[in-house]
């Protein structure tokens, strides 16, 4: 166990480092219509990246490496952070079999308290990571602190359907709302250049019903979302900033 | 981990270098050993291939 919580803590943090949380975790969140997030988040990552080869490139809260392994197919000199041993442990097998293993390493370690050095890496990013931070504007400015030049991260939003279930999760999550992000990024210096508003329904809608329904209800967030105002009840928004 | 991720790690909590003490490794990497802070001291194991650079507060307890 943990002991008191210290400054800079992060939700969930014992049960993200369960063996048995690891080896269900893929399988739970990415199967079903979780299929239609997993091929967007990429596409986001791969969008606000842009090409990857030979950039050096950091992900916090790697998990069991989805990203990490996809960037590094691509080319990328890429490092991949995680809380959890057992996660890694996933993501080094899979890097393994993807025969991506040299551009690839995955080590644990602490958010607010990052082993490298300032300004090592070309692009730092972290996906679902924000919604489970206590103290999100120290663990953005050390993310800064380690990148000479890109940022890439999501948030929950808070005046979205997101908000209709959110209390009745485990761990609940951090939602912000637009100003709350701006704010963020004004004070650790951070200068927005693109940002993606998606999904009407939420995550845990599209991670309960089967492929088929998925893809329908997939299609009326994307009509939804034309609509005028529709991007404000986007429940997700992916941020692509620069120093 | 690889020998040349040595090169950009540093201490989490000083940001010094680390230096490498192997203890098992296969062809490609290191399995197993320990990364020390050149300054400040503190040891991060290499476990199973994988470092683990979190600050000594917030590692599992064990016993010493």
């Amino acid at each position: 166990m943990l002991g008191a919580r210290k400054p800079g803590s992060v939700k969930g943090q014992e049960w993200y480092q369960a063996d048995d949380v690891a080896q269900e975790y893929d399988e739970k969140r990415f199967s079903k219509g979780g299929r239609l997030i997993d091929r967007r988040e990429k596409e986001a990552v791969l969008d606000a990246l842009g090409p990857v080869e030979d950039k050096k490139v950091l992900e916090i809260a790697c998990g069991t490496g989805r990203f990490t392994a996809m960037l590094a197919e691509r080319g990328a000199d890429i490092v991949g952070l995680d809380i959890s041993g057992p996660m890694l442990q996933q993501g080094r097998q899979r890097a393994q079999s993807a025969g991506v293993a040299d551009s690839l390493e995955y080590m644990r370690g602490d958010a607010g308290r990052l082993p490298f050095p300032d300004d090592h890496f070309d692009v730092v990013f972290a996906m679902r990571f924000f919604h489970l931070a206590d103290t999100p504007e120290e663990f953005l400015a050390e993310m800064c602190r380690v990148s000479n030049d890109q940022i890439f991260f999501d948030t929950f939003n808070r005046y979205s359907t997101r908000s209709l279930y959110n209390w009745a999760l485990p761990m609940g999550s951090r939602l912000y709302s637009g100003e709350e992000v701006d704010a963020l990024l004004d004070a650790t210096g951070l200068e927005l250049v693109s940002a993606e508003h998606d999904w009407i329904f939420p995550y845990g809608l599209y991670r309960e019903i089967p492929n088929r329904v998925a893809s329908t209800l997939r299609w009326l967030d994307d009509g939804i979302r034309t609509l005028p105002f529709g991007d404000r009840l986007a429940s997700v928004s992916y941020w692509n900033a620069r120093l | 981990m690889q020998e040349d991720l040595l090169d950009i790690l540093c201490c989490p909590l000083d940001k010094h270098d680390l230096e490498l003490e192997a203890t098992e490794r296969d062809e490609e990497e290191i399995l197993t050993g320990t990364l020390t802070c050149t300054e400040c001291g503190e040891a991060y194991p290499i476990e199973d291939g994988i470092p683990n650079l979190l600050p000594p507060d917030m590692r599992e307890e064990s016993p010493a």
